[in-house]
């Protein structure tokens, strides 16, 4: 009698591991599955059938006057500048074409895997000002911020979804080399010694993104054939999207323009 | 047909006999019980009756004796005068106050006239009014007509025969609103007169009270009259059972139950019933022909101490909560005291009955009125129990520098785990699936990034106490790691056999040690010496000056010197008389020069000495102080002070090789030591090692490797309630509970098998308990060493040290009364409380006087007598009023007040005896100036006075009264020129700024012999002149004018006073600085 | 220590005591007078019997009584005086005990403090001694529990019609003597033993012998089987294996049955043999029925096992005879 219900225990008990077991199995796998930057998630483009995206960026109408940037705070600041600088918030370039404008794409691209650029993004501080205005980089990417003023600077990112962080940058210090684990648009940059002085840096899950140069123009590579909302932020403008359709080894151009009187949001 | 054989069983036998015996013995029974019922139970009755007579006939003879007194002081001339003075002020205010007295008279005839008119008029008036009142608005006729009935009631008039005085009297017709006025005028008119009448009287009063005053003072104690009345009720006493009942609410007070306290103690002592002997009289024995021999005239005395029920009225406390014993039970005294098997809290026998105060008092040091309690605490302190017996609140800095250290280990792992932690979170919220996720792990991370930040800040705050514990915690005897540099190799096995002969009076018990066990505890302890640490050889000094030193500089108010009949010095301290014969001069130089120097400091979290290596390896210099006291190599603080309570004297270098060679001086020439080649074998150490922990010799020497040993012994904070049956008695219980001593006497007090009879023997014998038994191997036997109780003199054990702890151990129960009886005070008094753990801890008292009626050793040494008394350390009674608590803390940080020249007092550098350096924790300070505060009920905190700035002529008027010959200030007063301050015998007056307290340096200067009897400072420096303080030497013309307090003014002259103003001063100052007294 | 009179002193004059100690004195006085009469009232009935005539007159069933004595007597006042005399002497004796002792109360108790020995009150000390001998269950619930179904049945089974309503020996032997074993022999000596014999820790201590607390005794007590060495080691080889491991237990178990059977078909028989002693008993004894006979046969023989138990305990050491699981004796 006592053995047959010590038996029945003994059995119990086992079902009840069992299900525990087979219950955790999962969860225990969800981390790795779910891992935004996993390169092993999704399969490579398929280089032979991608086409590309380029195209210019235009203001149209006649670009806001910007503003002098007043550097007297420091006069090694203003030693650099024989002009004063100006704004950059609207920075246009010979017929209207807008620079320091991202171009990306907005479709979730995650069922293909990119590894990060290995060579890290530059950012660098010259004449009390950042270099590039606007920079877009890769989640997991390398950001390489240097120093070429002889003044100390410290680059402050507020980012939303990553950490904040806040370095000082004395002149001839060694790089600062962080990474961006997460996507994130228009990280705001700042230097706190020199208010002025500021920055955006965009992080992209894929690596179809642009930024305008003086001229303007954009170009997004290695497409995998699909119809995409291409998305062009400045500064000051916001956005403005536009649907393309790309189909294998096409590539088709795009010309997207903001609109002056808009204040943008 | 056979005979019957005798008569019939049941018919034919008579009962009457049998049923006549048996009767009567119902009979006397009932007697019996009636008898017993009225006397055999209340054996009060006698006493009561007895009591009675006998305080009647002693109430007659006060009678007597006071009714001559008093006669005599009636015909004393003053008495005369007095009473003269009062008759005059009658006679003098005879006539208006009989006036007053004839016109109050009046006004009362005539109230009382008119009283029965205005009374039927106002009770018509009222009725009428309800009448009106009840009739609704709306019926306007109705009510209009009942107004006319009031209006009608109003105007009837009443004729009242009205007295206006000399028995004349008119009649008067008076109507409702007459009599209303009449009556309350009369009323007002009586109040003034009678106030007038005070007035007039007013002398009278006052020579009254003078005349009772004179009586009171000449008479104390109850009057003939008085006593009288006594008598008369006491010879109309009825008997009766006399109950204290006090039945706090919710209160558990009698041991026994939920009930509050029932007392009838003083059924029996009648005589401690304040209704029945006032407070103001103490009735003994002797008063009414009793002796104390026979016990059942116990009762018969008041309470001896009278003043303890301003503090403890019986109302509140009984007699049981205190002194014990079954308040409830009246049959006989053996139940009353509570002193059979049963009956868990007998009363305290005489030589312990203090035992009572710790009940409530357990967490004071020292209580007043309660030597004995005292005493016993203070030897369970010094005499080293404390060492291996744990006691709540007796010197527990070891216990909280566990728990300190192990909080800030707990706490360092913790961050550690966060360390780990953060970034696993961080890697988490990168590789998130989505955002909220990555914030939450984000938020989780920075949060725990602040909480190890804030735990950085706590472990600040336990590293801060940790040392300020160290610096508290003191160990009972000297320090072992030292013994290779300290100590005579051969010396120590024979302390170790002969503790008590070497030295009578040392603190250290006398254990029962085998030959072998000697040597390898011996072995063990020298072995785990320090080695390697050489002290550098330095030149002997001069004895003679060392002498003159040890007598004048204060050692001798804690250390002894001298053997048997010719030791002097107190008992604080061990005795020094063979320090010679153990001692290593180099060590003992440096140890004059300061105790608390140490060879390595220890750590206690890496639980090892600290070797100038480890501090070479961190490339820091070997140097550790209470200032440089962090372990190079992790950080956390270090014992870096020998744990001695000896303080440091500040002296010279040569001044203490001075002492030190005078000390070495000290020892038996004849004295030998064999030697001890066993003490360098290590396997002997090693057997050592287990004897050293068996015994708890770390529990009063730090020893290496044995730093954390605890406490071997029981803790003894509740030892008192401990049931009996916990107690083992072993061989002796039967003995014991059947009266029969240790030695085979019987005992005097009868069977002695309860708590005190257990810490008596124990105490006088620890080995008691094991006689009889069959214990081979000396680690089973009891270890309790024989504490050193004997007295130096007699070489007995000292009865008194042997009651005193006794009563202590007695009174540690776990407390039965509740709490709102326990002395816990929140106010000025728990300050003073806590005070005296520390000024008993490092022998304040042994140099200072801070009760008011406390004797220092000081006072009695040899040296201190006669003129040099003048050179006794200062008198504390007021020390918290007299000077500015933040100088105060600032002073006992550092006595000498000067960084560079340490080798002086700082207030009283003209005083041979030293102020010397405790290095007190901040704690210990703290609590200190509190408690000399508290002590002159001060308020804390100390806000100072504003004191406004001197005007010019103020100024020179000060300067003139300072350098007046009437007022030689700079004689005696110290101006910092060495020249003079060769015969400075009071402080330099630029301290007082900051170091007095301006209010008390005024009472001071205008009476200083008030503050400090025979004080070197003279009185009559001022007079009272009306309400200001003149000064008594001739005033210089110019300032005749002058208005203001001269006293005041003198104090706030001195609380500005520069140097160099007092050395320009010093030329003018009469006889001027330099010049010796007496010029 | 030997010859520590104060020890014994201590015992008796306990308050708790007094019963036990008046017992002492009570029961062999009462034992005495009872005999006193029961051998006047049998010379009596001999004296009658000798006589046919007064054999006739005086019945035999009632208290003998000679020629010239009344043959019924009044209740007042030949009944009340005695119960009035009773009365008073108890009364008395009653006062004189409550002047002289005080209830025996004690310090409030204290849960953490065991006191040595612990004594059940005296009326039960008589259970407390028996827990040596048996486990508890059979000592302190079964043996209890007869004891009392046992004096209820005694009615029922006494079957001899004579020595109601006055003392007789010849009459009753068997009676008596069972009841002096039974009560005095067993319930009395067992009380007197429990209150002076028994010491700290319950150990025996005889008189005058000092109640050593930290007395120190060494005793084995084995049980029977132990002592015959049963431990069904052959009977483990013919048991299924589950069961190997208790066989020793079913081993003792079943060898326990015996020594008890044994016992009991033996005292059946001894008093057997007993009732058929004399010519009177052996004529009760035909009258009872088969119930009767056995029930009285059972309860005897439980009682007559108890001082055998006690012998076996005390002199020989055996903890045990018979020992089973769930109950021992």
């Amino acid at each position: 009698m006592r053995i047959r219900y010590s038996a029945y225990v003994l059995v119990a008990a086992g079902l009840a591991f069992a299900l525990v077991s087979c219950g955790k199995s999962p969860e225990t796998g969800q981390p790795a599955g779910g891992g935004g930057s996993a390169p092993a998630a999704g399969q490579a483009v398929d280089a032979a059938t991608a086409g590309s995206v380029t195209g210019t960026i235009k203001l149209d109408g006649a670009a806001p006057a910007m503003k002098n940037i007043n550097m007297s705070a420091e006069a090694y600041c203003m030693s650099q500048h024989a002009t004063p600088v100006k704004d950059e918030s609207v920075v246009t370039g010979p017929g209207g074409t807008l620079s320091n404008v991202v171009v990306y794409i907005q479709e979730d691209m995650s069922k293909y895997s990119f590894a990060a650029p290995t060579d890290p993004a530059k950012f660098d501080q010259k004449g009390c000002q950042y270099h590039p205005h606007v920079l877009g980089m890769m989640a997991g990417q390398t950001l390489q911020v240097t120093n070429s003023d002889t003044t100390t600077h410290n680059i402050h990112p507020v980012p939303k979804d990553n950490r904040d962080w806040n370095q000082s940058q004395p002149p001839g210090a060694a790089p600062i080399m962080e990474v961006f684990a997460r996507p994130e648009n228009a990280i705001p940059v700042k230097c706190n010694v020199h208010p002025w002085m500021k920055s955006y840096l965009f992080v992209f899950k894929n690596p179809y993104f642009s930024v305008t140069g003086a001229d303007g123009k954009f170009s997004i590579a290695n497409l995998p054939p699909g119809t995409y909302t291409i998305v062009a932020w400045q500064e000051q403008f916001g956005t403005t999207t536009q649907q393309v359709t790309i189909g294998a080894k096409e590539s088709k151009s795009v010309n997207l323009s903001f609109n002056a009187a808009s204040s943008g949001d | 047909m056979p005979e019957p054989s005798g008569p019939d069983p049941i018919t034919g036998k008579s009962w009457s006999t049998i049923m006549l015996v048996s009767t009567f013995l119902l009979m006397l029974t009932v007697a019996w019980s009636l008898w017993s019922e009225f006397f055999g139970l209340r054996p009060w009755r006698a006493y009561q009756r007895d009591f009675a007579s006998a305080y009647q006939d002693f109430l007659g003879k006060q009678i007597a004796a006071q009714t001559k007194a008093e006669a005599a002081v009636y015909s004393s001339p003053e008495y005369k005068k007095l009473k003269a003075d009062l008759d005059a002020a009658q006679q003098s205010a005879k006539p208006k106050d009989d006036e007053f007295a004839r016109r109050i008279a009046l006004a009362d005839l005539q109230r009382t006239a008119i009283t029965p008119a205005f009374q039927s008029a106002r009770g018509q008036v009222g009725a009428l009014i309800y009448q009106v009142e009840i009739i609704p608005e709306s019926n306007k006729s109705a009510r209009d007509s009942a107004k006319k009935d009031v209006d009608g009631a109003k105007a009837e008039t009443y004729e009242v025969e009205y007295p206006l005085g000399d028995g004349k009297t008119e009649i008067r017709k008076m109507n409702y609103d007459q009599l209303n006025a009449g009556f309350t005028d009369l009323m007002a008119l009586k109040a003034s007169l009678v106030a007038q009448q005070a007035e007039v009287d007013s002398s009278v009063k006052i020579a009254q009270i003078k005349l009772n005053e004179f009586v009171k003072e000449k008479l104390p104690g109850p009057s003939a009259a008085g006593l009288q009345n006594l008598r008369n009720a006491m010879s109309t006493f009825k008997i009766d059972m006399h109950q204290i009942n006090v039945n706090p609410p919710g209160a558990m007070l009698n041991y026994v139950g939920g009930i509050g306290l029932v007392d009838r103690c003083q059924s029996c002592h009648i005589a401690m019933d304040p209704l029945v002997v006032p407070v103001t009289m103490t009735l003994t024995k002797a008063d009414l022909g009793r002796t104390m021999a026979a016990s059942h005239d116990a009762p018969f005395t008041s309470h001896p101490d009278q003043d303890l029920f301003n503090w403890h009225p019986l109302e509140k406390f009984g007699c049981s909560p205190c002194h014990g014993g079954n308040g409830r039970a009246l049959d006989s005294a053996e139940r009353g005291h509570g002193r059979y098997e049963h009956w868990l809290w007998p009363l305290n026998y005489r030589e312990n009955f203090t035992a009572g105060c710790q009940n409530c008092h357990a967490s004071d040091m020292v209580t007043e009125h309660a030597e004995v309690l005292n005493r016993g605490r203070s030897l369970y302190r010094t005499r080293g129990c404390i060492g291996c017996h744990k006691y709540s609140g007796f010197d527990d800095e070891n216990e909280r520098l566990t728990t300190t250290r192990q909080q800030i280990m707990q706490l360092e792992s913790t961050k550690h785990d966060y360390s780990i932690e953060i970034p696993r979170l961080n890697h988490q919220a990168d590789i998130a699936p989505d955002n909220d996720t990555a914030h939450k792990l984000n938020a989780r991370a920075t949060s725990l990034t602040i909480e190890s930040s804030k735990i950085d800040a706590q472990l600040q705050t336990l590293e801060s106490v940790s040392s300020s514990l160290m610096r508290e915690s003191k160990r009972v005897g000297p320090d072992l790691k030292e013994v290779r540099m300290k100590l005579r190799k051969e010396w120590i096995p024979v302390w170790l056999t002969q503790t008590h002969t070497f030295r009578p009076t040392t603190k250290m018990p006398q254990f029962r040690l085998e030959q072998d066990e000697v040597q390898k505890i011996a072995a063990f302890i020298w072995q785990q010496g320090i080695a390697g640490q050489k002290l550098n050889p330095v030149a002997p000094g001069n004895a003679g000056h060392g002498k003159e030193l040890v007598e004048s500089r204060g050692c001798l108010s804690c250390h002894s010197i001298g053997e048997d009949s010719k030791t002097i010095g107190g008992d604080f301290a061990a005795n020094l008389s063979r320090i010679g014969e153990k001692e290593n001069y180099e060590y003992l130089v440096r140890w004059v020069h300061n105790p608390r120097e140490r060879t390595l400091p220890y750590c206690p979290f890496e639980k090892k000495d600290i070797t100038p290596e480890d501090y070479k390896k961190h490339r820091l210099p070997f140097q550790f102080d209470l200032d440089h006291s962090r372990c190079p190599n992790d950080g956390h603080q270090l014992e870096v002070q020998q744990p001695t309570i000896m303080p440091s004297l500040r002296l010279s270098d040569e001044d203490s090789r001075d002492v030190a060679t005078y000390l070495m001086a000290q020892k038996h020439t004849n004295a030998t030591y064999p030697p001890a080649p066993y003490m360098d074998d290590p396997k002997l150490a090693a057997a050592g090692r287990a004897l050293v922990q068996h015994y708890g010799c770390a529990g009063c020497h730090e020893i290496t490797g044995l730093e954390d040993e605890g406490r071997i012994g029981t803790e003894l904070t509740n030892e008192g309630s401990k049931p009996i049956e916990r107690l083992d008695f072993a061989r002796y219980t039967e003995d014991a509970k059947r009266g029969m001593l240790i030695n085979g006497k019987t005992s005097p007090r009868g069977p002695w098998y309860d708590s005190k009879g257990f810490f008596e023997a124990k105490l006088n014998d620890p080995a008691v308990f094991d006689h009889a038994k069959f214990k081979p191997d000396p680690m089973d036997r009891l270890r309790m060493p024989a504490p050193n109780l004997t007295d130096p003199k007699t070489h007995q054990i000292d009865k008194n040290d042997v009651d005193a702890l006794v009563t202590f151990l007695l009174g540690s129960v776990d407390p039965q009364l509740p709490t709102e009886y326990m002395y816990r005070p929140a106010d000025r008094r728990h300050a003073i409380q806590e005070g005296w753990w520390i000024v008993t801890k490092y022998n304040c008292i042994g140099c200072h006087q801070i009760g008011i009626d406390q004797k220092t050793t000081m006072q009695d040494l040899p040296f201190y007598q006669a003129e040099n008394k003048a050179n006794l350390p200062p008198v504390l009674t007021s020390e918290g009023a007299r000077v500015n608590p933040e100088w105060l803390k600032r002073f006992l940080a550092n006595p000498s007040l000067s960084t560079t020249d340490t080798n002086k007092n700082g207030v009283r550098n003209y005083l041979q005896v030293r102020m010397p350096t405790f290095s007190l924790a901040d704690n210990e300070i703290r609590k200190l100036v509190l408690f000399f505060e508290a002590l002159s009920s001060q308020e804390e905190p100390y806000i100072a006075p504003k004191s406004e700035s001197l005007t010019n002529t103020e100024t020179t008027f000060a300067r003139a009264l300072f350098t007046n010959p009437a007022a030689p200030c700079l004689k005696c007063h110290a101006t910092g020129d060495p020249a003079h301050d060769k015969n400075a015998t009071a402080p330099n007056f630029t301290l007082a700024a900051e170091r007095l307290r301006e209010p008390w340096a005024e009472r001071w200067v205008t009476d200083p012999a008030k503050i400090i009897p025979g004080t070197s400072m003279p009185s009559g420096l001022f007079r009272r002149e009306g309400d200001r303080w003149v000064f008594t030497g001739a005033i210089p013309s110019e300032f005749r004018s002058y208005a203001g307090d001269h006293a005041n003014l003198m104090v706030r002259y001195l609380m500005g006073i520069t140097p160099d103003e007092q050395r320009r001063l010093q030329g003018r100052s009469s006889g001027g600085g330099a010049s010796p007294p007496g010029k | 220590m030997w010859w520590d009179w104060h020890q014994i002193w201590e015992v008796a004059s306990a308050p708790d005591n007094v019963p036990i100690v008046a017992l002492l004195f009570f029961i062999p006085f009462y034992c005495w007078l009872a005999f006193r009469e029961a051998k006047k009232n049998d010379e009596l009935i001999a004296k009658l019997e000798a006589d046919p005539a007064a054999a006739k007159t005086a019945h035999r069933k009632t208290q003998p009584y000679e020629k010239g004595w009344d043959r019924e007597v009044h209740t007042w006042p030949y009944l009340m005086r005695v119960e009035l005399l009773a009365a008073i002497l108890v009364t008395v004796l009653l006062m004189v005990w409550s002047l002289t002792l005080n209830a025996p109360l004690e310090e409030p108790s204290n849960p953490n403090v065991t006191m040595n020995p612990a004594k059940a009150p005296w009326y039960f000390l008589g259970l407390q001694e028996m827990l040596v001998y048996f486990d508890p269950w059979i000592a302190g619930v079964v043996m209890p529990t007869i004891i009392i179904v046992g004096l209820m049945a005694i009615p029922y089974i006494d079957e001899n019609p004579l020595g109601n309503g006055y003392y007789t020996y010849r009459q009753r032997k068997f009676s008596i003597w069972t009841f002096l074993l039974g009560f005095i022999g067993l319930w009395v000596l067992m009380i007197v033993i429990g209150t002076f014999i028994r010491g700290p820790g319950w150990m025996w201590f005889w008189p005058t012998q000092t109640w050593d607390a930290s007395r120190v005794d060494f005793a084995v007590n084995r049980n029977l089987d132990d002592v015959l060495r049963i431990d069904g080691a052959w009977m483990a080889h013919l048991m299924p294996g589950s069961w190997k491991p208790f066989s020793g237990l079913i081993a003792r178990g079943i060898f326990g049955i015996f020594p008890v059977t044994f016992y009991f078909l033996a005292s059946g028989y001894f008093m057997n043999w007993l009732a058929n002693r004399t010519a009177f008993s052996r004529k009760i004894y035909k009258r009872m029925s088969l119930l009767q006979t056995v029930t009285m046969l059972m309860l005897l023989a439980l009682m007559l096992s108890l001082p055998l138990k006690i012998l076996l305990r005390l002199v020989f050491r055996i903890h045990y005879v018979w020992e089973t699981p769930w109950f021992s004796v």
